[in-house]
């Protein structure tokens, strides 16, 4: 059971991580259509591309955040399991009654 | 392990499996044979003579074959035929190829631990486990396994020879949003994208890993392709196709649900001549526990040696 455990908290981390990766990719190209349409306007131009090299580095940030929190929750739940191994030790097998 | 987790688990190989096993993750299914929802070792499997051998379809288990009752294909055999069950259990988001190599593997370790014990084979395959069933020949034939000579029959139950269509259909639906210059519907197929390597073997059904189409280059077709690999000729091969409906046209247009007939019935396989049997209101959800099917697995073991 507790080699399944892993495998589902190895899955959390993974689902969360690649969904992480893809949604960010996904904020910043969408963003980037109407940033393109203002960076070629010339009175918003120089605002525009300021606002847009905030927004994905707001963007870029948030999702090393995601990650970065994933990645550590992922080590405490490892940490977690070997503790409720080292307490709970594994059951021995019943023995038949005479 | 409950049943109902091990089939969840079974499910999510099939989805994802090749995943699993590339990132070591614990939930990936070794396959071994199984007795009562524990794997057996070959050495310690308790056999007779004659074993049939029942591989499983995508994502399912061995409790597929279960009747309501708790009867059994294998179970039946048994009692009827005097057969030892061996239920396979593995990990079917792997390419089937790769499946096939573990099955041969497999058998090969059994009767290398029960010397002398063994005389017949009987392989029993169910969709997707026919095709390994398949796999496994072809792979035996290839090196030599030693199992290979024992089978004298190989049954089929709804296995899609040619492929399945609605892997195919997925496969252009994913290709098409992917060449959308949108993020978000390219976002959608590279969800759809994330399906195993066994469910995308099901496009074509390959059993031989050369055969495998690289789904970014596989050609446009939603037909079914001619299958490369014949069905081995010194074995005698049943094919059971379901069909939803009595009437011809359901039986052309919708097949079992799943698979089409022509599909499970290998027509543009260059197969040696074979016993093919169509069971009209049989779907394929019904098929790996269906008495009609059962009877035609009696016919066709009452139906004389090798030929």
């Amino acid at each position: 059971m507790k080699k399944e455990l892993r495998g589902v908290k190895a899955l959390l981390r993974d689902a969360v991580h690649h969904g992480s990766v893809a949604v960010e990719r996904v904020q910043l190209e969408t963003a980037r259509r109407p940033f393109a349409i203002l960076e070629a306007i010339p009175g918003v131009k120089v605002p525009a591309a300021i606002v847009h090299v905030i927004h994905d580095a707001s963007v870029t940030g948030t999702h090393a955040v995601i990650r970065a929190v994933n990645g550590a929750v992922h080590g405490l739940a490892d940490k977690a399991l070997v503790e409720v191994e080292t307490v709970v030790p594994p059951t021995a097998p019943r023995e038949d009654p005479p | 392990m409950g049943k109902k987790l091990d089939f969840a688990i079974g499910i999510l190989n099939g989805a994802i499996g090749d995943h699993l096993v590339r990132t070591d993750n614990g939930l990936a299914i070794e396959m071994a044979f199984m007795k009562d929802g524990a794997q057996v070792a070959p050495a310690d499997a308790a056999i007779g003579p004659r074993v049939v051998v029942l591989v499983h379809g995508l994502m399912c288990t061995e409790s597929i074959w279960e009747f309501p009752d708790g009867d059994d294909y294998g179970a039946r055999l048994a009692r009827d035929h005097g057969y030892t069950p061996l239920y396979v259990r593995y990990n079917t988001g792997r390419a089937i190829f790769e499946n096939g190599e573990a099955l041969s593997t497999l058998l090969a370790r059994l009767v290398a631990a029960h010397p002398g014990v063994l005389d017949e084979v009987l392989l029993l395959g169910y969709s997707m486990g026919g095709l390994v069933a398949r796999s496994a020949c072809h792979a035996a034939a290839t090196s030599g396994a030693p199992w290979l000579p024992l089978v004298r029959r190989a049954i089929y139950v709804g296995t899609p020879h040619q492929g399945a269509p609605l892997e195919r259909v997925g496969r252009a639906v994913s290709r098409v949003l992917r060449e959308i210059p949108d993020p978000y519907t390219r976002l959608i197929a590279e969800i759809a994208d994330l399906r195993s390597e066994g469910v995308k073997d099901l496009g074509e059904s390959p059993i031989r890993g050369e055969d495998r189409v690289d789904a970014d280059r596989a050609a446009f077709s939603l037909r079914e392709p001619t299958h490369p690999v014949p069905l081995l000729p010194q074995i005698r091969h049943r094919l059971i196709a379901g069909a939803v409906g009595e009437e011809p046209w359901m039986e052309a247009l919708f097949g079992d649900a799943m698979v089409p007939v022509t599909s499970a019935l290998g027509r543009r396989t260059s197969a040696p001549p074979c016993e093919v049997t169509i069971l009209r209101g049989q779907t394929h959800a019904t098929l790996p526990h269906a008495d009609a099917v059962y009877e035609v697995i009696t016919e066709e073991l009452s139906g004389g040696e090798r030929p």
